[in-house]
Order: structure tokens, then sequence, then C-alpha cells
């Protein structure tokens, strides 16, 4: 009886302890929607939407790395780098032309990071960290390097910008036209992953990479494709990022992989490897987003925030180990 | 005939090889220190010597505290952020009207506290030290900014000048910071070489289950390295923070990486187990001369941040590389 | 508690260890006489293992007792264990690979011994009293798998040992070392130091026990003088069933030359060559570390090659990477299961399909049906024992793993798979059915290359034999009508 008490209590704690993340942000959401009527309004959902844009398109990526079993820390230098070499080319090519070419450059540059890992040999998450820093402290310096450490103005440019600003301001229905783009994106991404071979291979690779590799899994591909697929989301985020507002500068993309790999590990996906989908993904942002929504409704101090927002991640890194060793 | 002094030409060539890349930090010291000869700039001057070991002496003593962290096959990351944090809470507390020594003191012990938040999520809880770490860096550097609005904290002006005294005075010629480096390298060397402390961080470090069953204490001895690794970062923090004479939430953004680097240039291995204090030195002192040949130079500083990029993901690539290579030369 | 019997060092009885929802052990009795060899023989998860993780204290039991010389053991902790005189050597050395000999002998001892000048003396005056020369200074990683055994020796001395528990101490050393450490066991049971030794390998059982316990299923089936018992009999005993053979009888398919290695050359291995035919069995012999797993992995582009030549139905093959090979028709299954061949924490599906993602996808998707049909094949054809195929393969026994890489092969069906150790760590009954699954392939016409350290294994299972010495093949033989002798003989160079 006593035994059954004990077991009931520890099924409890180990419920708790795995959702506690998501039970903490669903609690701040519903005193958020209590205390403030400004919570459940069409504005706030508006602003929610847009609030989801850059960030969701990186978690995106981010999830195939995460899966692959690496990390991606170099988030920050791209999306800089193609939010200040897009908005340059506007003029000279045009709106599409740069962002076509931003797109491109995304990628290239994640293939880059992927071509690296595979060259030296860098088969662990630890390694991955400490190249992709590098390559980002690169491609940050090649941004302030780019504009001499000024920030650039999208009013200053002569060219006109209306897909810019459809995706920045741009309604369809309801919806925000950027996170339509996210929806879709979320679509192809979650159709590749979960229905194709190039998507199930990654999951192999993440799993045991050495065994993917014996049993025929192009593995080094493999690596080389999810970075050039998360260096092409966080070229996407930095077109979202721009189109919302005027200015962009040669530090924009500061703090997003932190952003991006909270998402991703509060959604469920395991930093072991392996395991998880975009659409826990999606699940993970709406409650990164919702909760910076609510403690900025709730006039939570920035900084404070940023406290908060490294507890979260700290958290759901500890509980991601817990669950999945 | 001639193959035989053909291929004992290529083992006396291998042998210079191997010698050369087991000391890889050593010869880029020495082609530094040559290649700062050709420079217009006054490098070889007593006063230019002393003020690199002097600008060093925060990192190496992070490194000091990294090399235990390491040893024990573990990492951290959130050090650079520990040191902003304990600097900030020094001079936050001395301006609120603290004893000086009872404020340098508290903020040391927050890194010590940090140390340990680290010591229960890697040790205790089986995470990844790299990635958790990592993480509890953001979280400190969020209450860094919160402490500091993200603003620059000078001293109070009556008391700054006592509180710069702690890092920049000068005994025997040599400034104060210096000599706390001294001791705590020299405090250090003697923990892991002959205190069955540090041996036993050697034990779990190379075999941690092992360790276990031969009746180490692994949990007790990884957490405490994890603290001192903690406290040695704030430690850093406090004496930089009396060297400029300010707190800042960003003076550690660069330092995590830089100084994990410095120990793994240095020879520790993240493997665990291997390097040590002497190992760190000279990892530290490598990034260090870097930093002061590009300034001799005159090298744009956007351009010194892309050349430690290029250089960070070199030296770890070569470190996989050379591991690749050993793999597949079988 | 003086009132046993003196003459016995270890007195367990009755002891009891539930895991969750399995029995490992179930009232267990041995009794160990002072100065004896006592060997353990059982199959894999007979529960040898968790009886002597009890009695080192890494587990706590149920219920029963232990009586440790003299004295009533409740609760135990490794190190009191080995303070109190009881040691275990197991199969993968508990030696810290980073450290010296001398630190390592007196690992979890430092503050006691008082500097290090002192352990390197103490260690070795140790060493040296059972004629070991190693030096104290050098480092454990370098040493040889049979040094290490020393240095584990050495350490259960220093404890004063009276018990010293041997987890198939044999599995990694060569006839003449292990003609040494046997030796040492003779040596230390003169000294009245009692030693249990836990083997596979029933050879060495017979020569060296006094008395030997079987154990299956959790339970001592017997225990006996080694005289009272024949080899049949214990195996019979083992399994639970007499076994006529251990190995079924070898097909004779072998057909025309399918498999030409021209060449192979690493640092390792100097000018491998030689022939598979269609329907061989082809089994490579030779110590560990003579460069065999070197050559089936050269073979199949696990590892790079200085130059790699090989014919296969007499056109050059590529091979330098494993999807190459397998579009050569080449299949392996790994030495180490759980590292190379599984991903432990998928379903049996997803490791059964593994190999098979290109032809149950068209256009880059995939067909789930065709998935799910591939692993159901697999599971029935295989007979391997999972609740479901949904089953993360973690949760399954060391040999229906294996069956799952055995699977994912048998779907692909190559022309030629090369198996590395395909039954280690396997119980007996479940090697049967893997020597049944290999004939199954030749029968079929594929070839097989299958490289094992138990010797009989791949004597029986063999049509052809090539023996590997320091990266050279130096013989090939018959194994129907060549001695074993020959074989060990040119195996050993």
């Amino acid at each position: 009886m006593t035994k059954q008490l004990h077991l009931r209590r520890t099924q409890i704690t180990g419920f708790v302890m795995e959702y506690l993340v998501f039970v903490t942000i669903l609690v701040l959401v519903i005193v958020t929607a209590i205390v403030q009527p400004n919570f459940s309004t069409a504005q706030n959902f508006t602003n929610l939407m847009r609030q989801f844009g850059p960030l969701s398109f990186v978690a995106l990526g981010m999830t195939f790395i995460i899966i692959g079993g690496f990390i991606d820390l170099s988030v920050p230098g791209i999306i800089s780098l193609v939010a200040i070499i897009t908005l340059s080319l506007v003029d000279t090519i045009g709106e599409v032309g740069a962002m076509l070419v931003g797109l491109a450059l995304g990628a290239v540059m994640g293939c880059l990071n992927g071509v690296i890992l595979v060259v030296s040999g860098a088969s662990t998450q630890a390694k991955a960290l400490f190249i992709t820093f590098g390559m980002s402290q690169l491609y940050g310096a090649a941004a302030l390097l780019y504009t001499s450490g000024t920030s650039m103005n999208r009013t200053f440019i002569n060219h006109p910008m209306p897909v810019t600003s459809a995706l920045g301001q741009g309604m369809v229905g309801f919806l925000s036209l950027s996170f339509v783009v996210f929806l879709c994106f979320l679509f192809v991404l979650y159709i590749f992953q979960s229905r194709t071979a190039l998507g199930r291979s990654i999951n192999y690779t993440g799993g045991n990479i050495v065994a993917a590799e014996l049993s025929g899994i192009p593995t080094k591909r493999i690596m080389v494709l999810i970075y050039a697929i998360c260096g092409f989301m966080a070229a996407v985020s930095a077109i979202v990022l721009f189109s919302r507002v005027t200015v962009t500068t040669p530090t924009v993309g500061a703090n997003f992989e932190r952003d991006a790999i909270m998402a991703v590990v509060v959604g469920g996906t395991s930093l072991l490897g392996g395991k998880g989908s975009v659409l826990r993904t999606m699940m993970g942002v709406s409650l990164v987003v919702l909760m910076s929504n609510c403690m900025n409704l709730l006039g939570v101090q920035t900084h404070l925030q940023e406290v908060l927002r490294g507890l979260i991640l700290v958290t759901a890194i500890w509980l991601d180990h817990r669950r999945h060793r | 005939m001639n193959v035989a002094v053909h291929t004992q030409g290529n083992q006396i060539r291998k042998q210079v090889v191997q010698a050369l890349s087991k000391q890889k930090a050593v010869v880029a010291i020495a082609l530094m220190l040559i290649a700062m000869l050709f420079s217009d700039s006054n490098f070889y001057t007593q006063l230019n010597i002393m003020n690199i070991f002097r600008a060093a002496s925060p990192n190496l003593i992070i490194a000091f505290g990294v090399t235990l962290a390491v040893i024990c096959r573990g990492c951290d990351l959130s050090v650079g952020s520990v040191m902003s944090m304990s600097g900030i809470i020094a001079i936050l507390l001395i301006n609120n009207g603290m004893n000086m020594y009872m404020a340098m003191i508290v903020a040391a012990l927050s890194g010590a506290v940090v140390g340990f938040i680290n010591g229960f999520l890697v040790v205790h809880q089986k995470t990844e030290a790299f990635i958790i770490t990592l993480g509890m860096g953001m979280l400190v550097k969020g209450i860094a900014l919160q402490l500091t609005d993200a603003n620059p904290v000078p001293t109070s002006r009556d008391k700054a000048l006592a509180f710069m005294r702690i890092s920049n005075g000068v005994f025997l010629g040599i400034p104060h910071i210096m000599w706390y480096m001294l001791i705590l390298g020299a405090f250090t060397f003697w923990l892991l070489r002959f205190t069955s402390f540090g041996r036993n961080c050697y034990a779990l470090g190379g075999d941690y289950e092992v360790a276990k069953y031969s009746g180490i204490n692994v949990v007790r001895t990884k957490w405490i390295a994890f603290t001192l690794t903690g406290t040695y970062a704030a430690v850093a923090g406090v004496l930089l923070a009396s060297r400029m004479n300010t707190g800042s939430a960003i003076y550690g953004d660069a330092i995590p990486l830089m100084v994990n680097c410095g120990v793994v240039i240095g020879g520790t291995s993240f493997a665990g187990g291997t390097g040590g204090v002497v190992h760190s030195f000279i990892g530290i002192m490598v990034m260090q001369l870097l930093r002061n040949c590009m300034n001799g130079f005159g090298i744009d500083p956007y351009i010194q941040q892309m050349v430690l990029g290029v250089v960070i993901v070199g030296i770890i690539c070569m470190d996989c590389y050379a591991i690749k290579r050993k793999k597949e030369d079988v | 508690m003086e009132n046993a019997d003196n003459n016995l060092i270890l007195s367990v009885k009755g002891v009891s260890k539930s895991f969750p929802g399995v029995k490992a052990l179930d009232s267990v009795s041995i009794d160990c006489r002072r100065g004896s060899v006592h060997g353990v023989v059982g199959e894999n998860g007979a529960g040898k293992s968790t009886l002597m993780k009890i009695l080192s204290g890494v587990y706590t039991k149920d219920s029963g007792t232990v009586v440790f010389d003299g004295n009533v053991i409740e609760q135990t902790t490794p190190i009191q264990s080995l303070k109190r005189g009881l040691s275990i050597i197991y199969q993968e050395f508990n030696l810290v690979n980073t450290l010296t000999v001398g630190e390592n002998i007196f690992l979890g001892r430092f503050s006691e011994m008082k500097g290090m000048r002192n352990i390197h003396k103490k260690a070795r005056e140790l060493l040296d009293s059972i004629g070991s020369a190693i030096s104290t200074h050098r480092v454990v990683g370098e040493l040889s798998a049979a040094e290490k055994q020393m240095v584990e020796i050495t350490k259960a001395l220093s404890f004063n040992s009276k018990l010293i528990i041997m987890d198939e101490p044999s599995s990694s050393l060569t006839a003449d070392e292990l003609k040494r450490l046997f030796a040492i066991i003779g040596d230390l049971r003169k000294k009245g130091v009692t030693i249990i030794y836990i083997s596979h390998k029933l050879d060495e059982i017979f020569e060296l026990c006094d008395i030997v316990t079987i154990i299956r299923d959790g339970k001592v089936i017997d225990t006996k003088p080694i005289g009272d018992l024949t080899r049949g009999e214990m195996i019979a005993k083992m399994v639970g069933r007499e076994i006529e053979n251990e190995f079924p009888p070898r097909p004779h398919c072998a057909g025309d030359t399918l498999m030409e290695v021209k060449t192979i050359r690493t640092r390792k291995l100097k000018d491998i060559s030689f022939e598979l035919k269609k329907g061989e069995i082809l089994g490579l012999v030779g110590l560990v570390g003579a460069g065999r797993t070197e050559i089936i992995r050269a073979i199949y582009g696990a590892d790079k090659a200085k130059e790699l030549r090989i014919l296969i139905n007499g056109r050059l093959a590529d091979t330098k990477k494993p999807r190459k090979a397998m579009v050569e028709g080449i299949g392996l299954v790994p030495e180490d299961r759980k590292l190379e061949g599984l991903v432990l924490p998928f379903s049996v599906q997803a490791n059964i399909a593994m190999a098979s993602l290109p032809r149950i996808s068209r256009f880059g998707f995939i067909n789930r049906s065709k998935e799910k049909d591939i692993s159901d094949r697999q599971i029935k054809n295989l007979a391997v024992k999972t609740p479901s195929p949904h089953t993360k393969v973690v949760n399954l026994s060391g040999g229906n793993q294996q069956k799952c890489i055995m699977g994912r092969w048998f779907e692909i069906n190559p022309d030629i798979l090369i198996l590395d150790e395909p039954t280690r760590g396997i119980d007996v009954g479940t090697k049967y059915e893997i020597y049944l699954l290999i004939k199954e392939i030749a029968e079929r016409g594929g070839s097989v290359i299958m490289i094992s350290s138990e010797l009989p294994e791949v004597l029986a299972m063999s049509n052809r034999v090539l023996t590997i010495c320091e990266g050279r093949i130096t013989g090939e033989f018959n194994p129907e009508s060549d001695s074993v002798y020959d074989i060990m003989n040119a195996a050993i160079g």
C-alpha cells in the first residue's frame, strides 16, 4: 500500500520534472492572462505572431543540427553578416536579387561549417561547439569589417522594398505574412524530416554516427547538409529580421544561438542526438515567445528577462539529460 | 644502401615532426617572438614584456581553474560571465560601503556558488559539461547585465585608489596582479602534483568508473574541482575590476572560448586525465602573444577578431585532425 | 561466526537479487575452500556477474547471507570489500590509462601512502613478488593486455587479498601469456590465496580449476570437483539441455572464385592477398591484435588503406567507403555491437531497416509499409525475441541485438557477408541459432568471411581457414583435414 503510494508519488514527480519547463510557462501564461487584460487582445495576438518570426526560422534549422547530434553556435555571425550584406546589395541588384544572394550566402556559410567539421574529423558535439563558435567570430568580424562597425539603415536605401515591407507588415487574413511563410517552411521541413530517406538518415547519424556510416549512410554528406540547412534558415531569419525594423547592425544576430537552442530543447528534441522533430521545435518556439510576451506584459525588466531566459535554458538542458539518460 | 640512408633520413624527419607537433605551442611562441623582431613596435622592452604578462594574468588565473575542470574531463564555458559578474559584485558592494576586503571575498564566493551549481549539474546530475556551462554562462551574464543595467560601473571616487592598488600596486618591480597569478599558479601546481585531491582528479579524468570503484569519492572530487574553477574565475574578475577600476558585463564575453582554447593548445586534452598548469600557462601565453603581435603590427581590431576566430577553428581542427589521423593510421 | 568451517574463505547462502522484471539470482549458495581455484561457468546472463557484483558491493543483495573470512558481510562497498581482502579483476580492466603503474596500484589510497616515492617503492616490491619487471613509472595506457593483467593482480595483492575473483581473464591473452597467468595463479594458490575463475572457455576451466560451479538462470545448478564432470555434461548443465553438437554440420557449397583480394597495405597490414569462393565460409584465425579486424575493415572501406586492390567477379571493385562496398555486394557485422552496430535508443524496426533506406524509398520518400514489412520479415526469419518491432533495441539481450544486425544484412542479402566476432558475449543457445544462420547464407550461395577468437567455432564452421600473424597471412588450412596444432602454430607465428 505504502509502496503503491510511493510509486505514485515518484510517478508524479517524474511527470512534473519532465514537463517542468512546459508547466512553468503555462502557469506564467495563465497568470498573465488573468492579471493583464491586454494579453488576450487581437493586437497582442498579432504581436505574438510577429515575435515568432526570426527566432522560429533559426530554431527550425537548429533542430536538424541537434537531431544530427551536433550544435551550431555560428548562427549569430551568419545572421549578422547576411542581414548586412543583403541590405547593402539592394541598391545594386534589387531587392529580390539581394535576398537570393543572402539566402545563398547563408547556405554557403553553413556548408563551410559542415565541411570544416568533416575535413577535420570533428565528430563530437563539443568540438562542433568550439569550431562553430570560432566561425561565428569570423562571420561576425566580417560583418563588422564590412560596415566598419556602423549600423545600416533601411531608410537610406534608394531602391523601393515592397517585398521586405510585405514580409515585415503584411497580413494574410488574420495571420501575418511572416507567420504564413514560417508555416510553409514548417510543412516542407516536417515532410522532409519524417518522410524522406535523407531526413531519416539525419536521425541515424545523430543516434550513432559510427553505426550509420557502417550501414552505408553518407554521414559526412549529412553533416554538411544539416549545417547548410541551418545556415540557410539563419539567412531566412536575417531577412525576416530586417524586414520588420528599419535598421540593422553588424551584431544583430547576437543571442540567437541561445534562443534557438533553448526553443529546440524546450520543445523536447534531445541534445544527445537522434530524437526530435520540427513540430516539437514549433512548440518550443511558441513557449519561448509566449514567455517573453508575458514577461513584457507583466513589466519584467529587460535584463531580468535575460536572467530568466538563461534559467529556462539551463533547466531545459538539465531535464533533457535526466530524461534521456 | 641508398634505401637505408633514405629511410633513416625519413625517420629523423619523422621524429623531428613528432617532437615539434608535441610542442606546437612552444613552436608557435617561438615563431611569434621571431616575427616581433621585424615589427617596428617596442615589443622587446622590459616594460612591454611586463605588460604582456600583466594583461595575461586574469586569463591565466582563469585558465588554472579551467585546467582543473578539464583534467576531470569537464569543461567550463561559464568562466567569462563569472569573471564579469564577480568584478561587478565587488565594485557594487564597495560602492555601497562594504569593507573592501569583505566585498572581494563575497565576490569570489559568488564564483564559488556558480561553480558549485555547475558541479551539481555536471557531476551530480550528469549533464554534458559543455552545453550546460554554456547555458550557465548566459544565465550569469544576465545577472551581470541586470546588476549594471548593461553599463560599466566604476568604483566610487573615494575608494577607487585603494581598490586599484590591489592589482596595480608593485612589489619587487612586479605588479601585484602578476604576483597573485604566480601564487595561484604555484598553488594549483602543488594541488595537482602533490595532493591526493590532485592525483584523484587525474585518476577520475582518466577513467571515471575505475576511479569510482577504487574508492575515490569521484563526485566530491569533481564537484570541488568545478567549484574551484568558478572561484578562480571570480578571483580573476575581482583582480581585473581592480586593475581597470571598472566592472562591466561584457568583459568576459570572449573569455571562455579563448581560455578553453588556450588550455587545449597547451596540450591539456578534453579527453581528460592529462595536462597541467604549465601546459595551460604556455597555451594562454600563445593566445596573449598573438594579440600583442597583432597589436604590434597595427592590425585592425575587427581583423584581429577574425584572426582569433581562425586560430580557434584552426587549433581545434588540428586537434581533431591529429586524432583522426592517429585512428586511420593503423 | 566461527561455527561453519574455517576451511571456507567464502560462504554464500541463499542469496537472491531482483531487478525490475527479472530475478537475476534465485537463492544462490556457493562455498569456496581456502587455497582452491574455484571455477564458475554459465551462459551469458546466467547471473555470474550479478553474483560477483554483489560480492564486491557494486550491488546490494535482496536476501541471503554472505560470510567472508569468518565475518558475516551485510552491506559493503567495492572499496570495503577490497580492504577486507576480496578483489575482483574484471574483463575490462579497472585501470586508469593515463596514470602510471604505481599510481594505479595504489589508486584511491594516495593519502594513506604518504608521497609518490613511497608508492613507487611499494609497487616495485609487489611487482617483483610475482616476478613482473614492468616499470612502475610507465603509463598504463601503453601496456599490453597481459601487462595490464599483471598490474591488476599486483593491485589485488597490495590489499593482501585472500580471495581474487577473475572475470574472463583470458579473453585478450595470447597462449603464452595465458600460460604465465596460469603459473601465477598456481603460485598464488600455494600462498593460500583463493581464486574464483570465471570463464566461457571450458578448456581453461578443466586445466586450472579444482572445483566448478555451474550457474543457469540465476540458480546454482551444480558444484562438483572438476574430475567428476565431462565437457559434455558441463555444457548440458549450462544450457539445460543436451546439445549433441555445439556446432551444426558445415555446409559445402564452395563454387567459383567470387572475390580476389589482390593487395591490402596499411601500416599494420603487409601485402594481404587471398581469394574467396562463392558459397564459401572463410575463417580468419589469429591472436587478438594480429590484424584480422583490420583486414576486413579495409576490405569494407571502414578504414583507409594505403593500397587496396580487390577484384569481384574478375572486375576491379571500388570499396573505399562502406557505402561503396555495399554497392559491390559486401556487408559487415562489426566487432563491437553496441558502438559500431546498433543505434541503441532506436527501435528494433529502425535498426533492421537501417541499411535498407535506399530500397524502401522512392524519389527519396520512405515507404513506411515496406519498412514494416522488412522488419517483420526479419524478426520472424531470425526469431528475434522482442515484444514488438517498436521496442528499443537497448532493451534486448545481447544475442537478440546481434540478430537485429544480422537481420539488417539478411534483408540486403549481400554476396559477401563479413562477420567479426559474431557470437561474442552471446549465450550458447543463441550461438547455435547464429551458426545456423551463417550456414543458411552459404547454402543460399552467399560467401562469408568469419572472424572469431573462439578457435573451435571458426574451425567447425569454416570451409577454409587463413591464419594471420603480425599483419601477414601465414598459412591456409583446411580445418577438416589439417590439425589444430598446425593451425595454431601458424597463427602464433
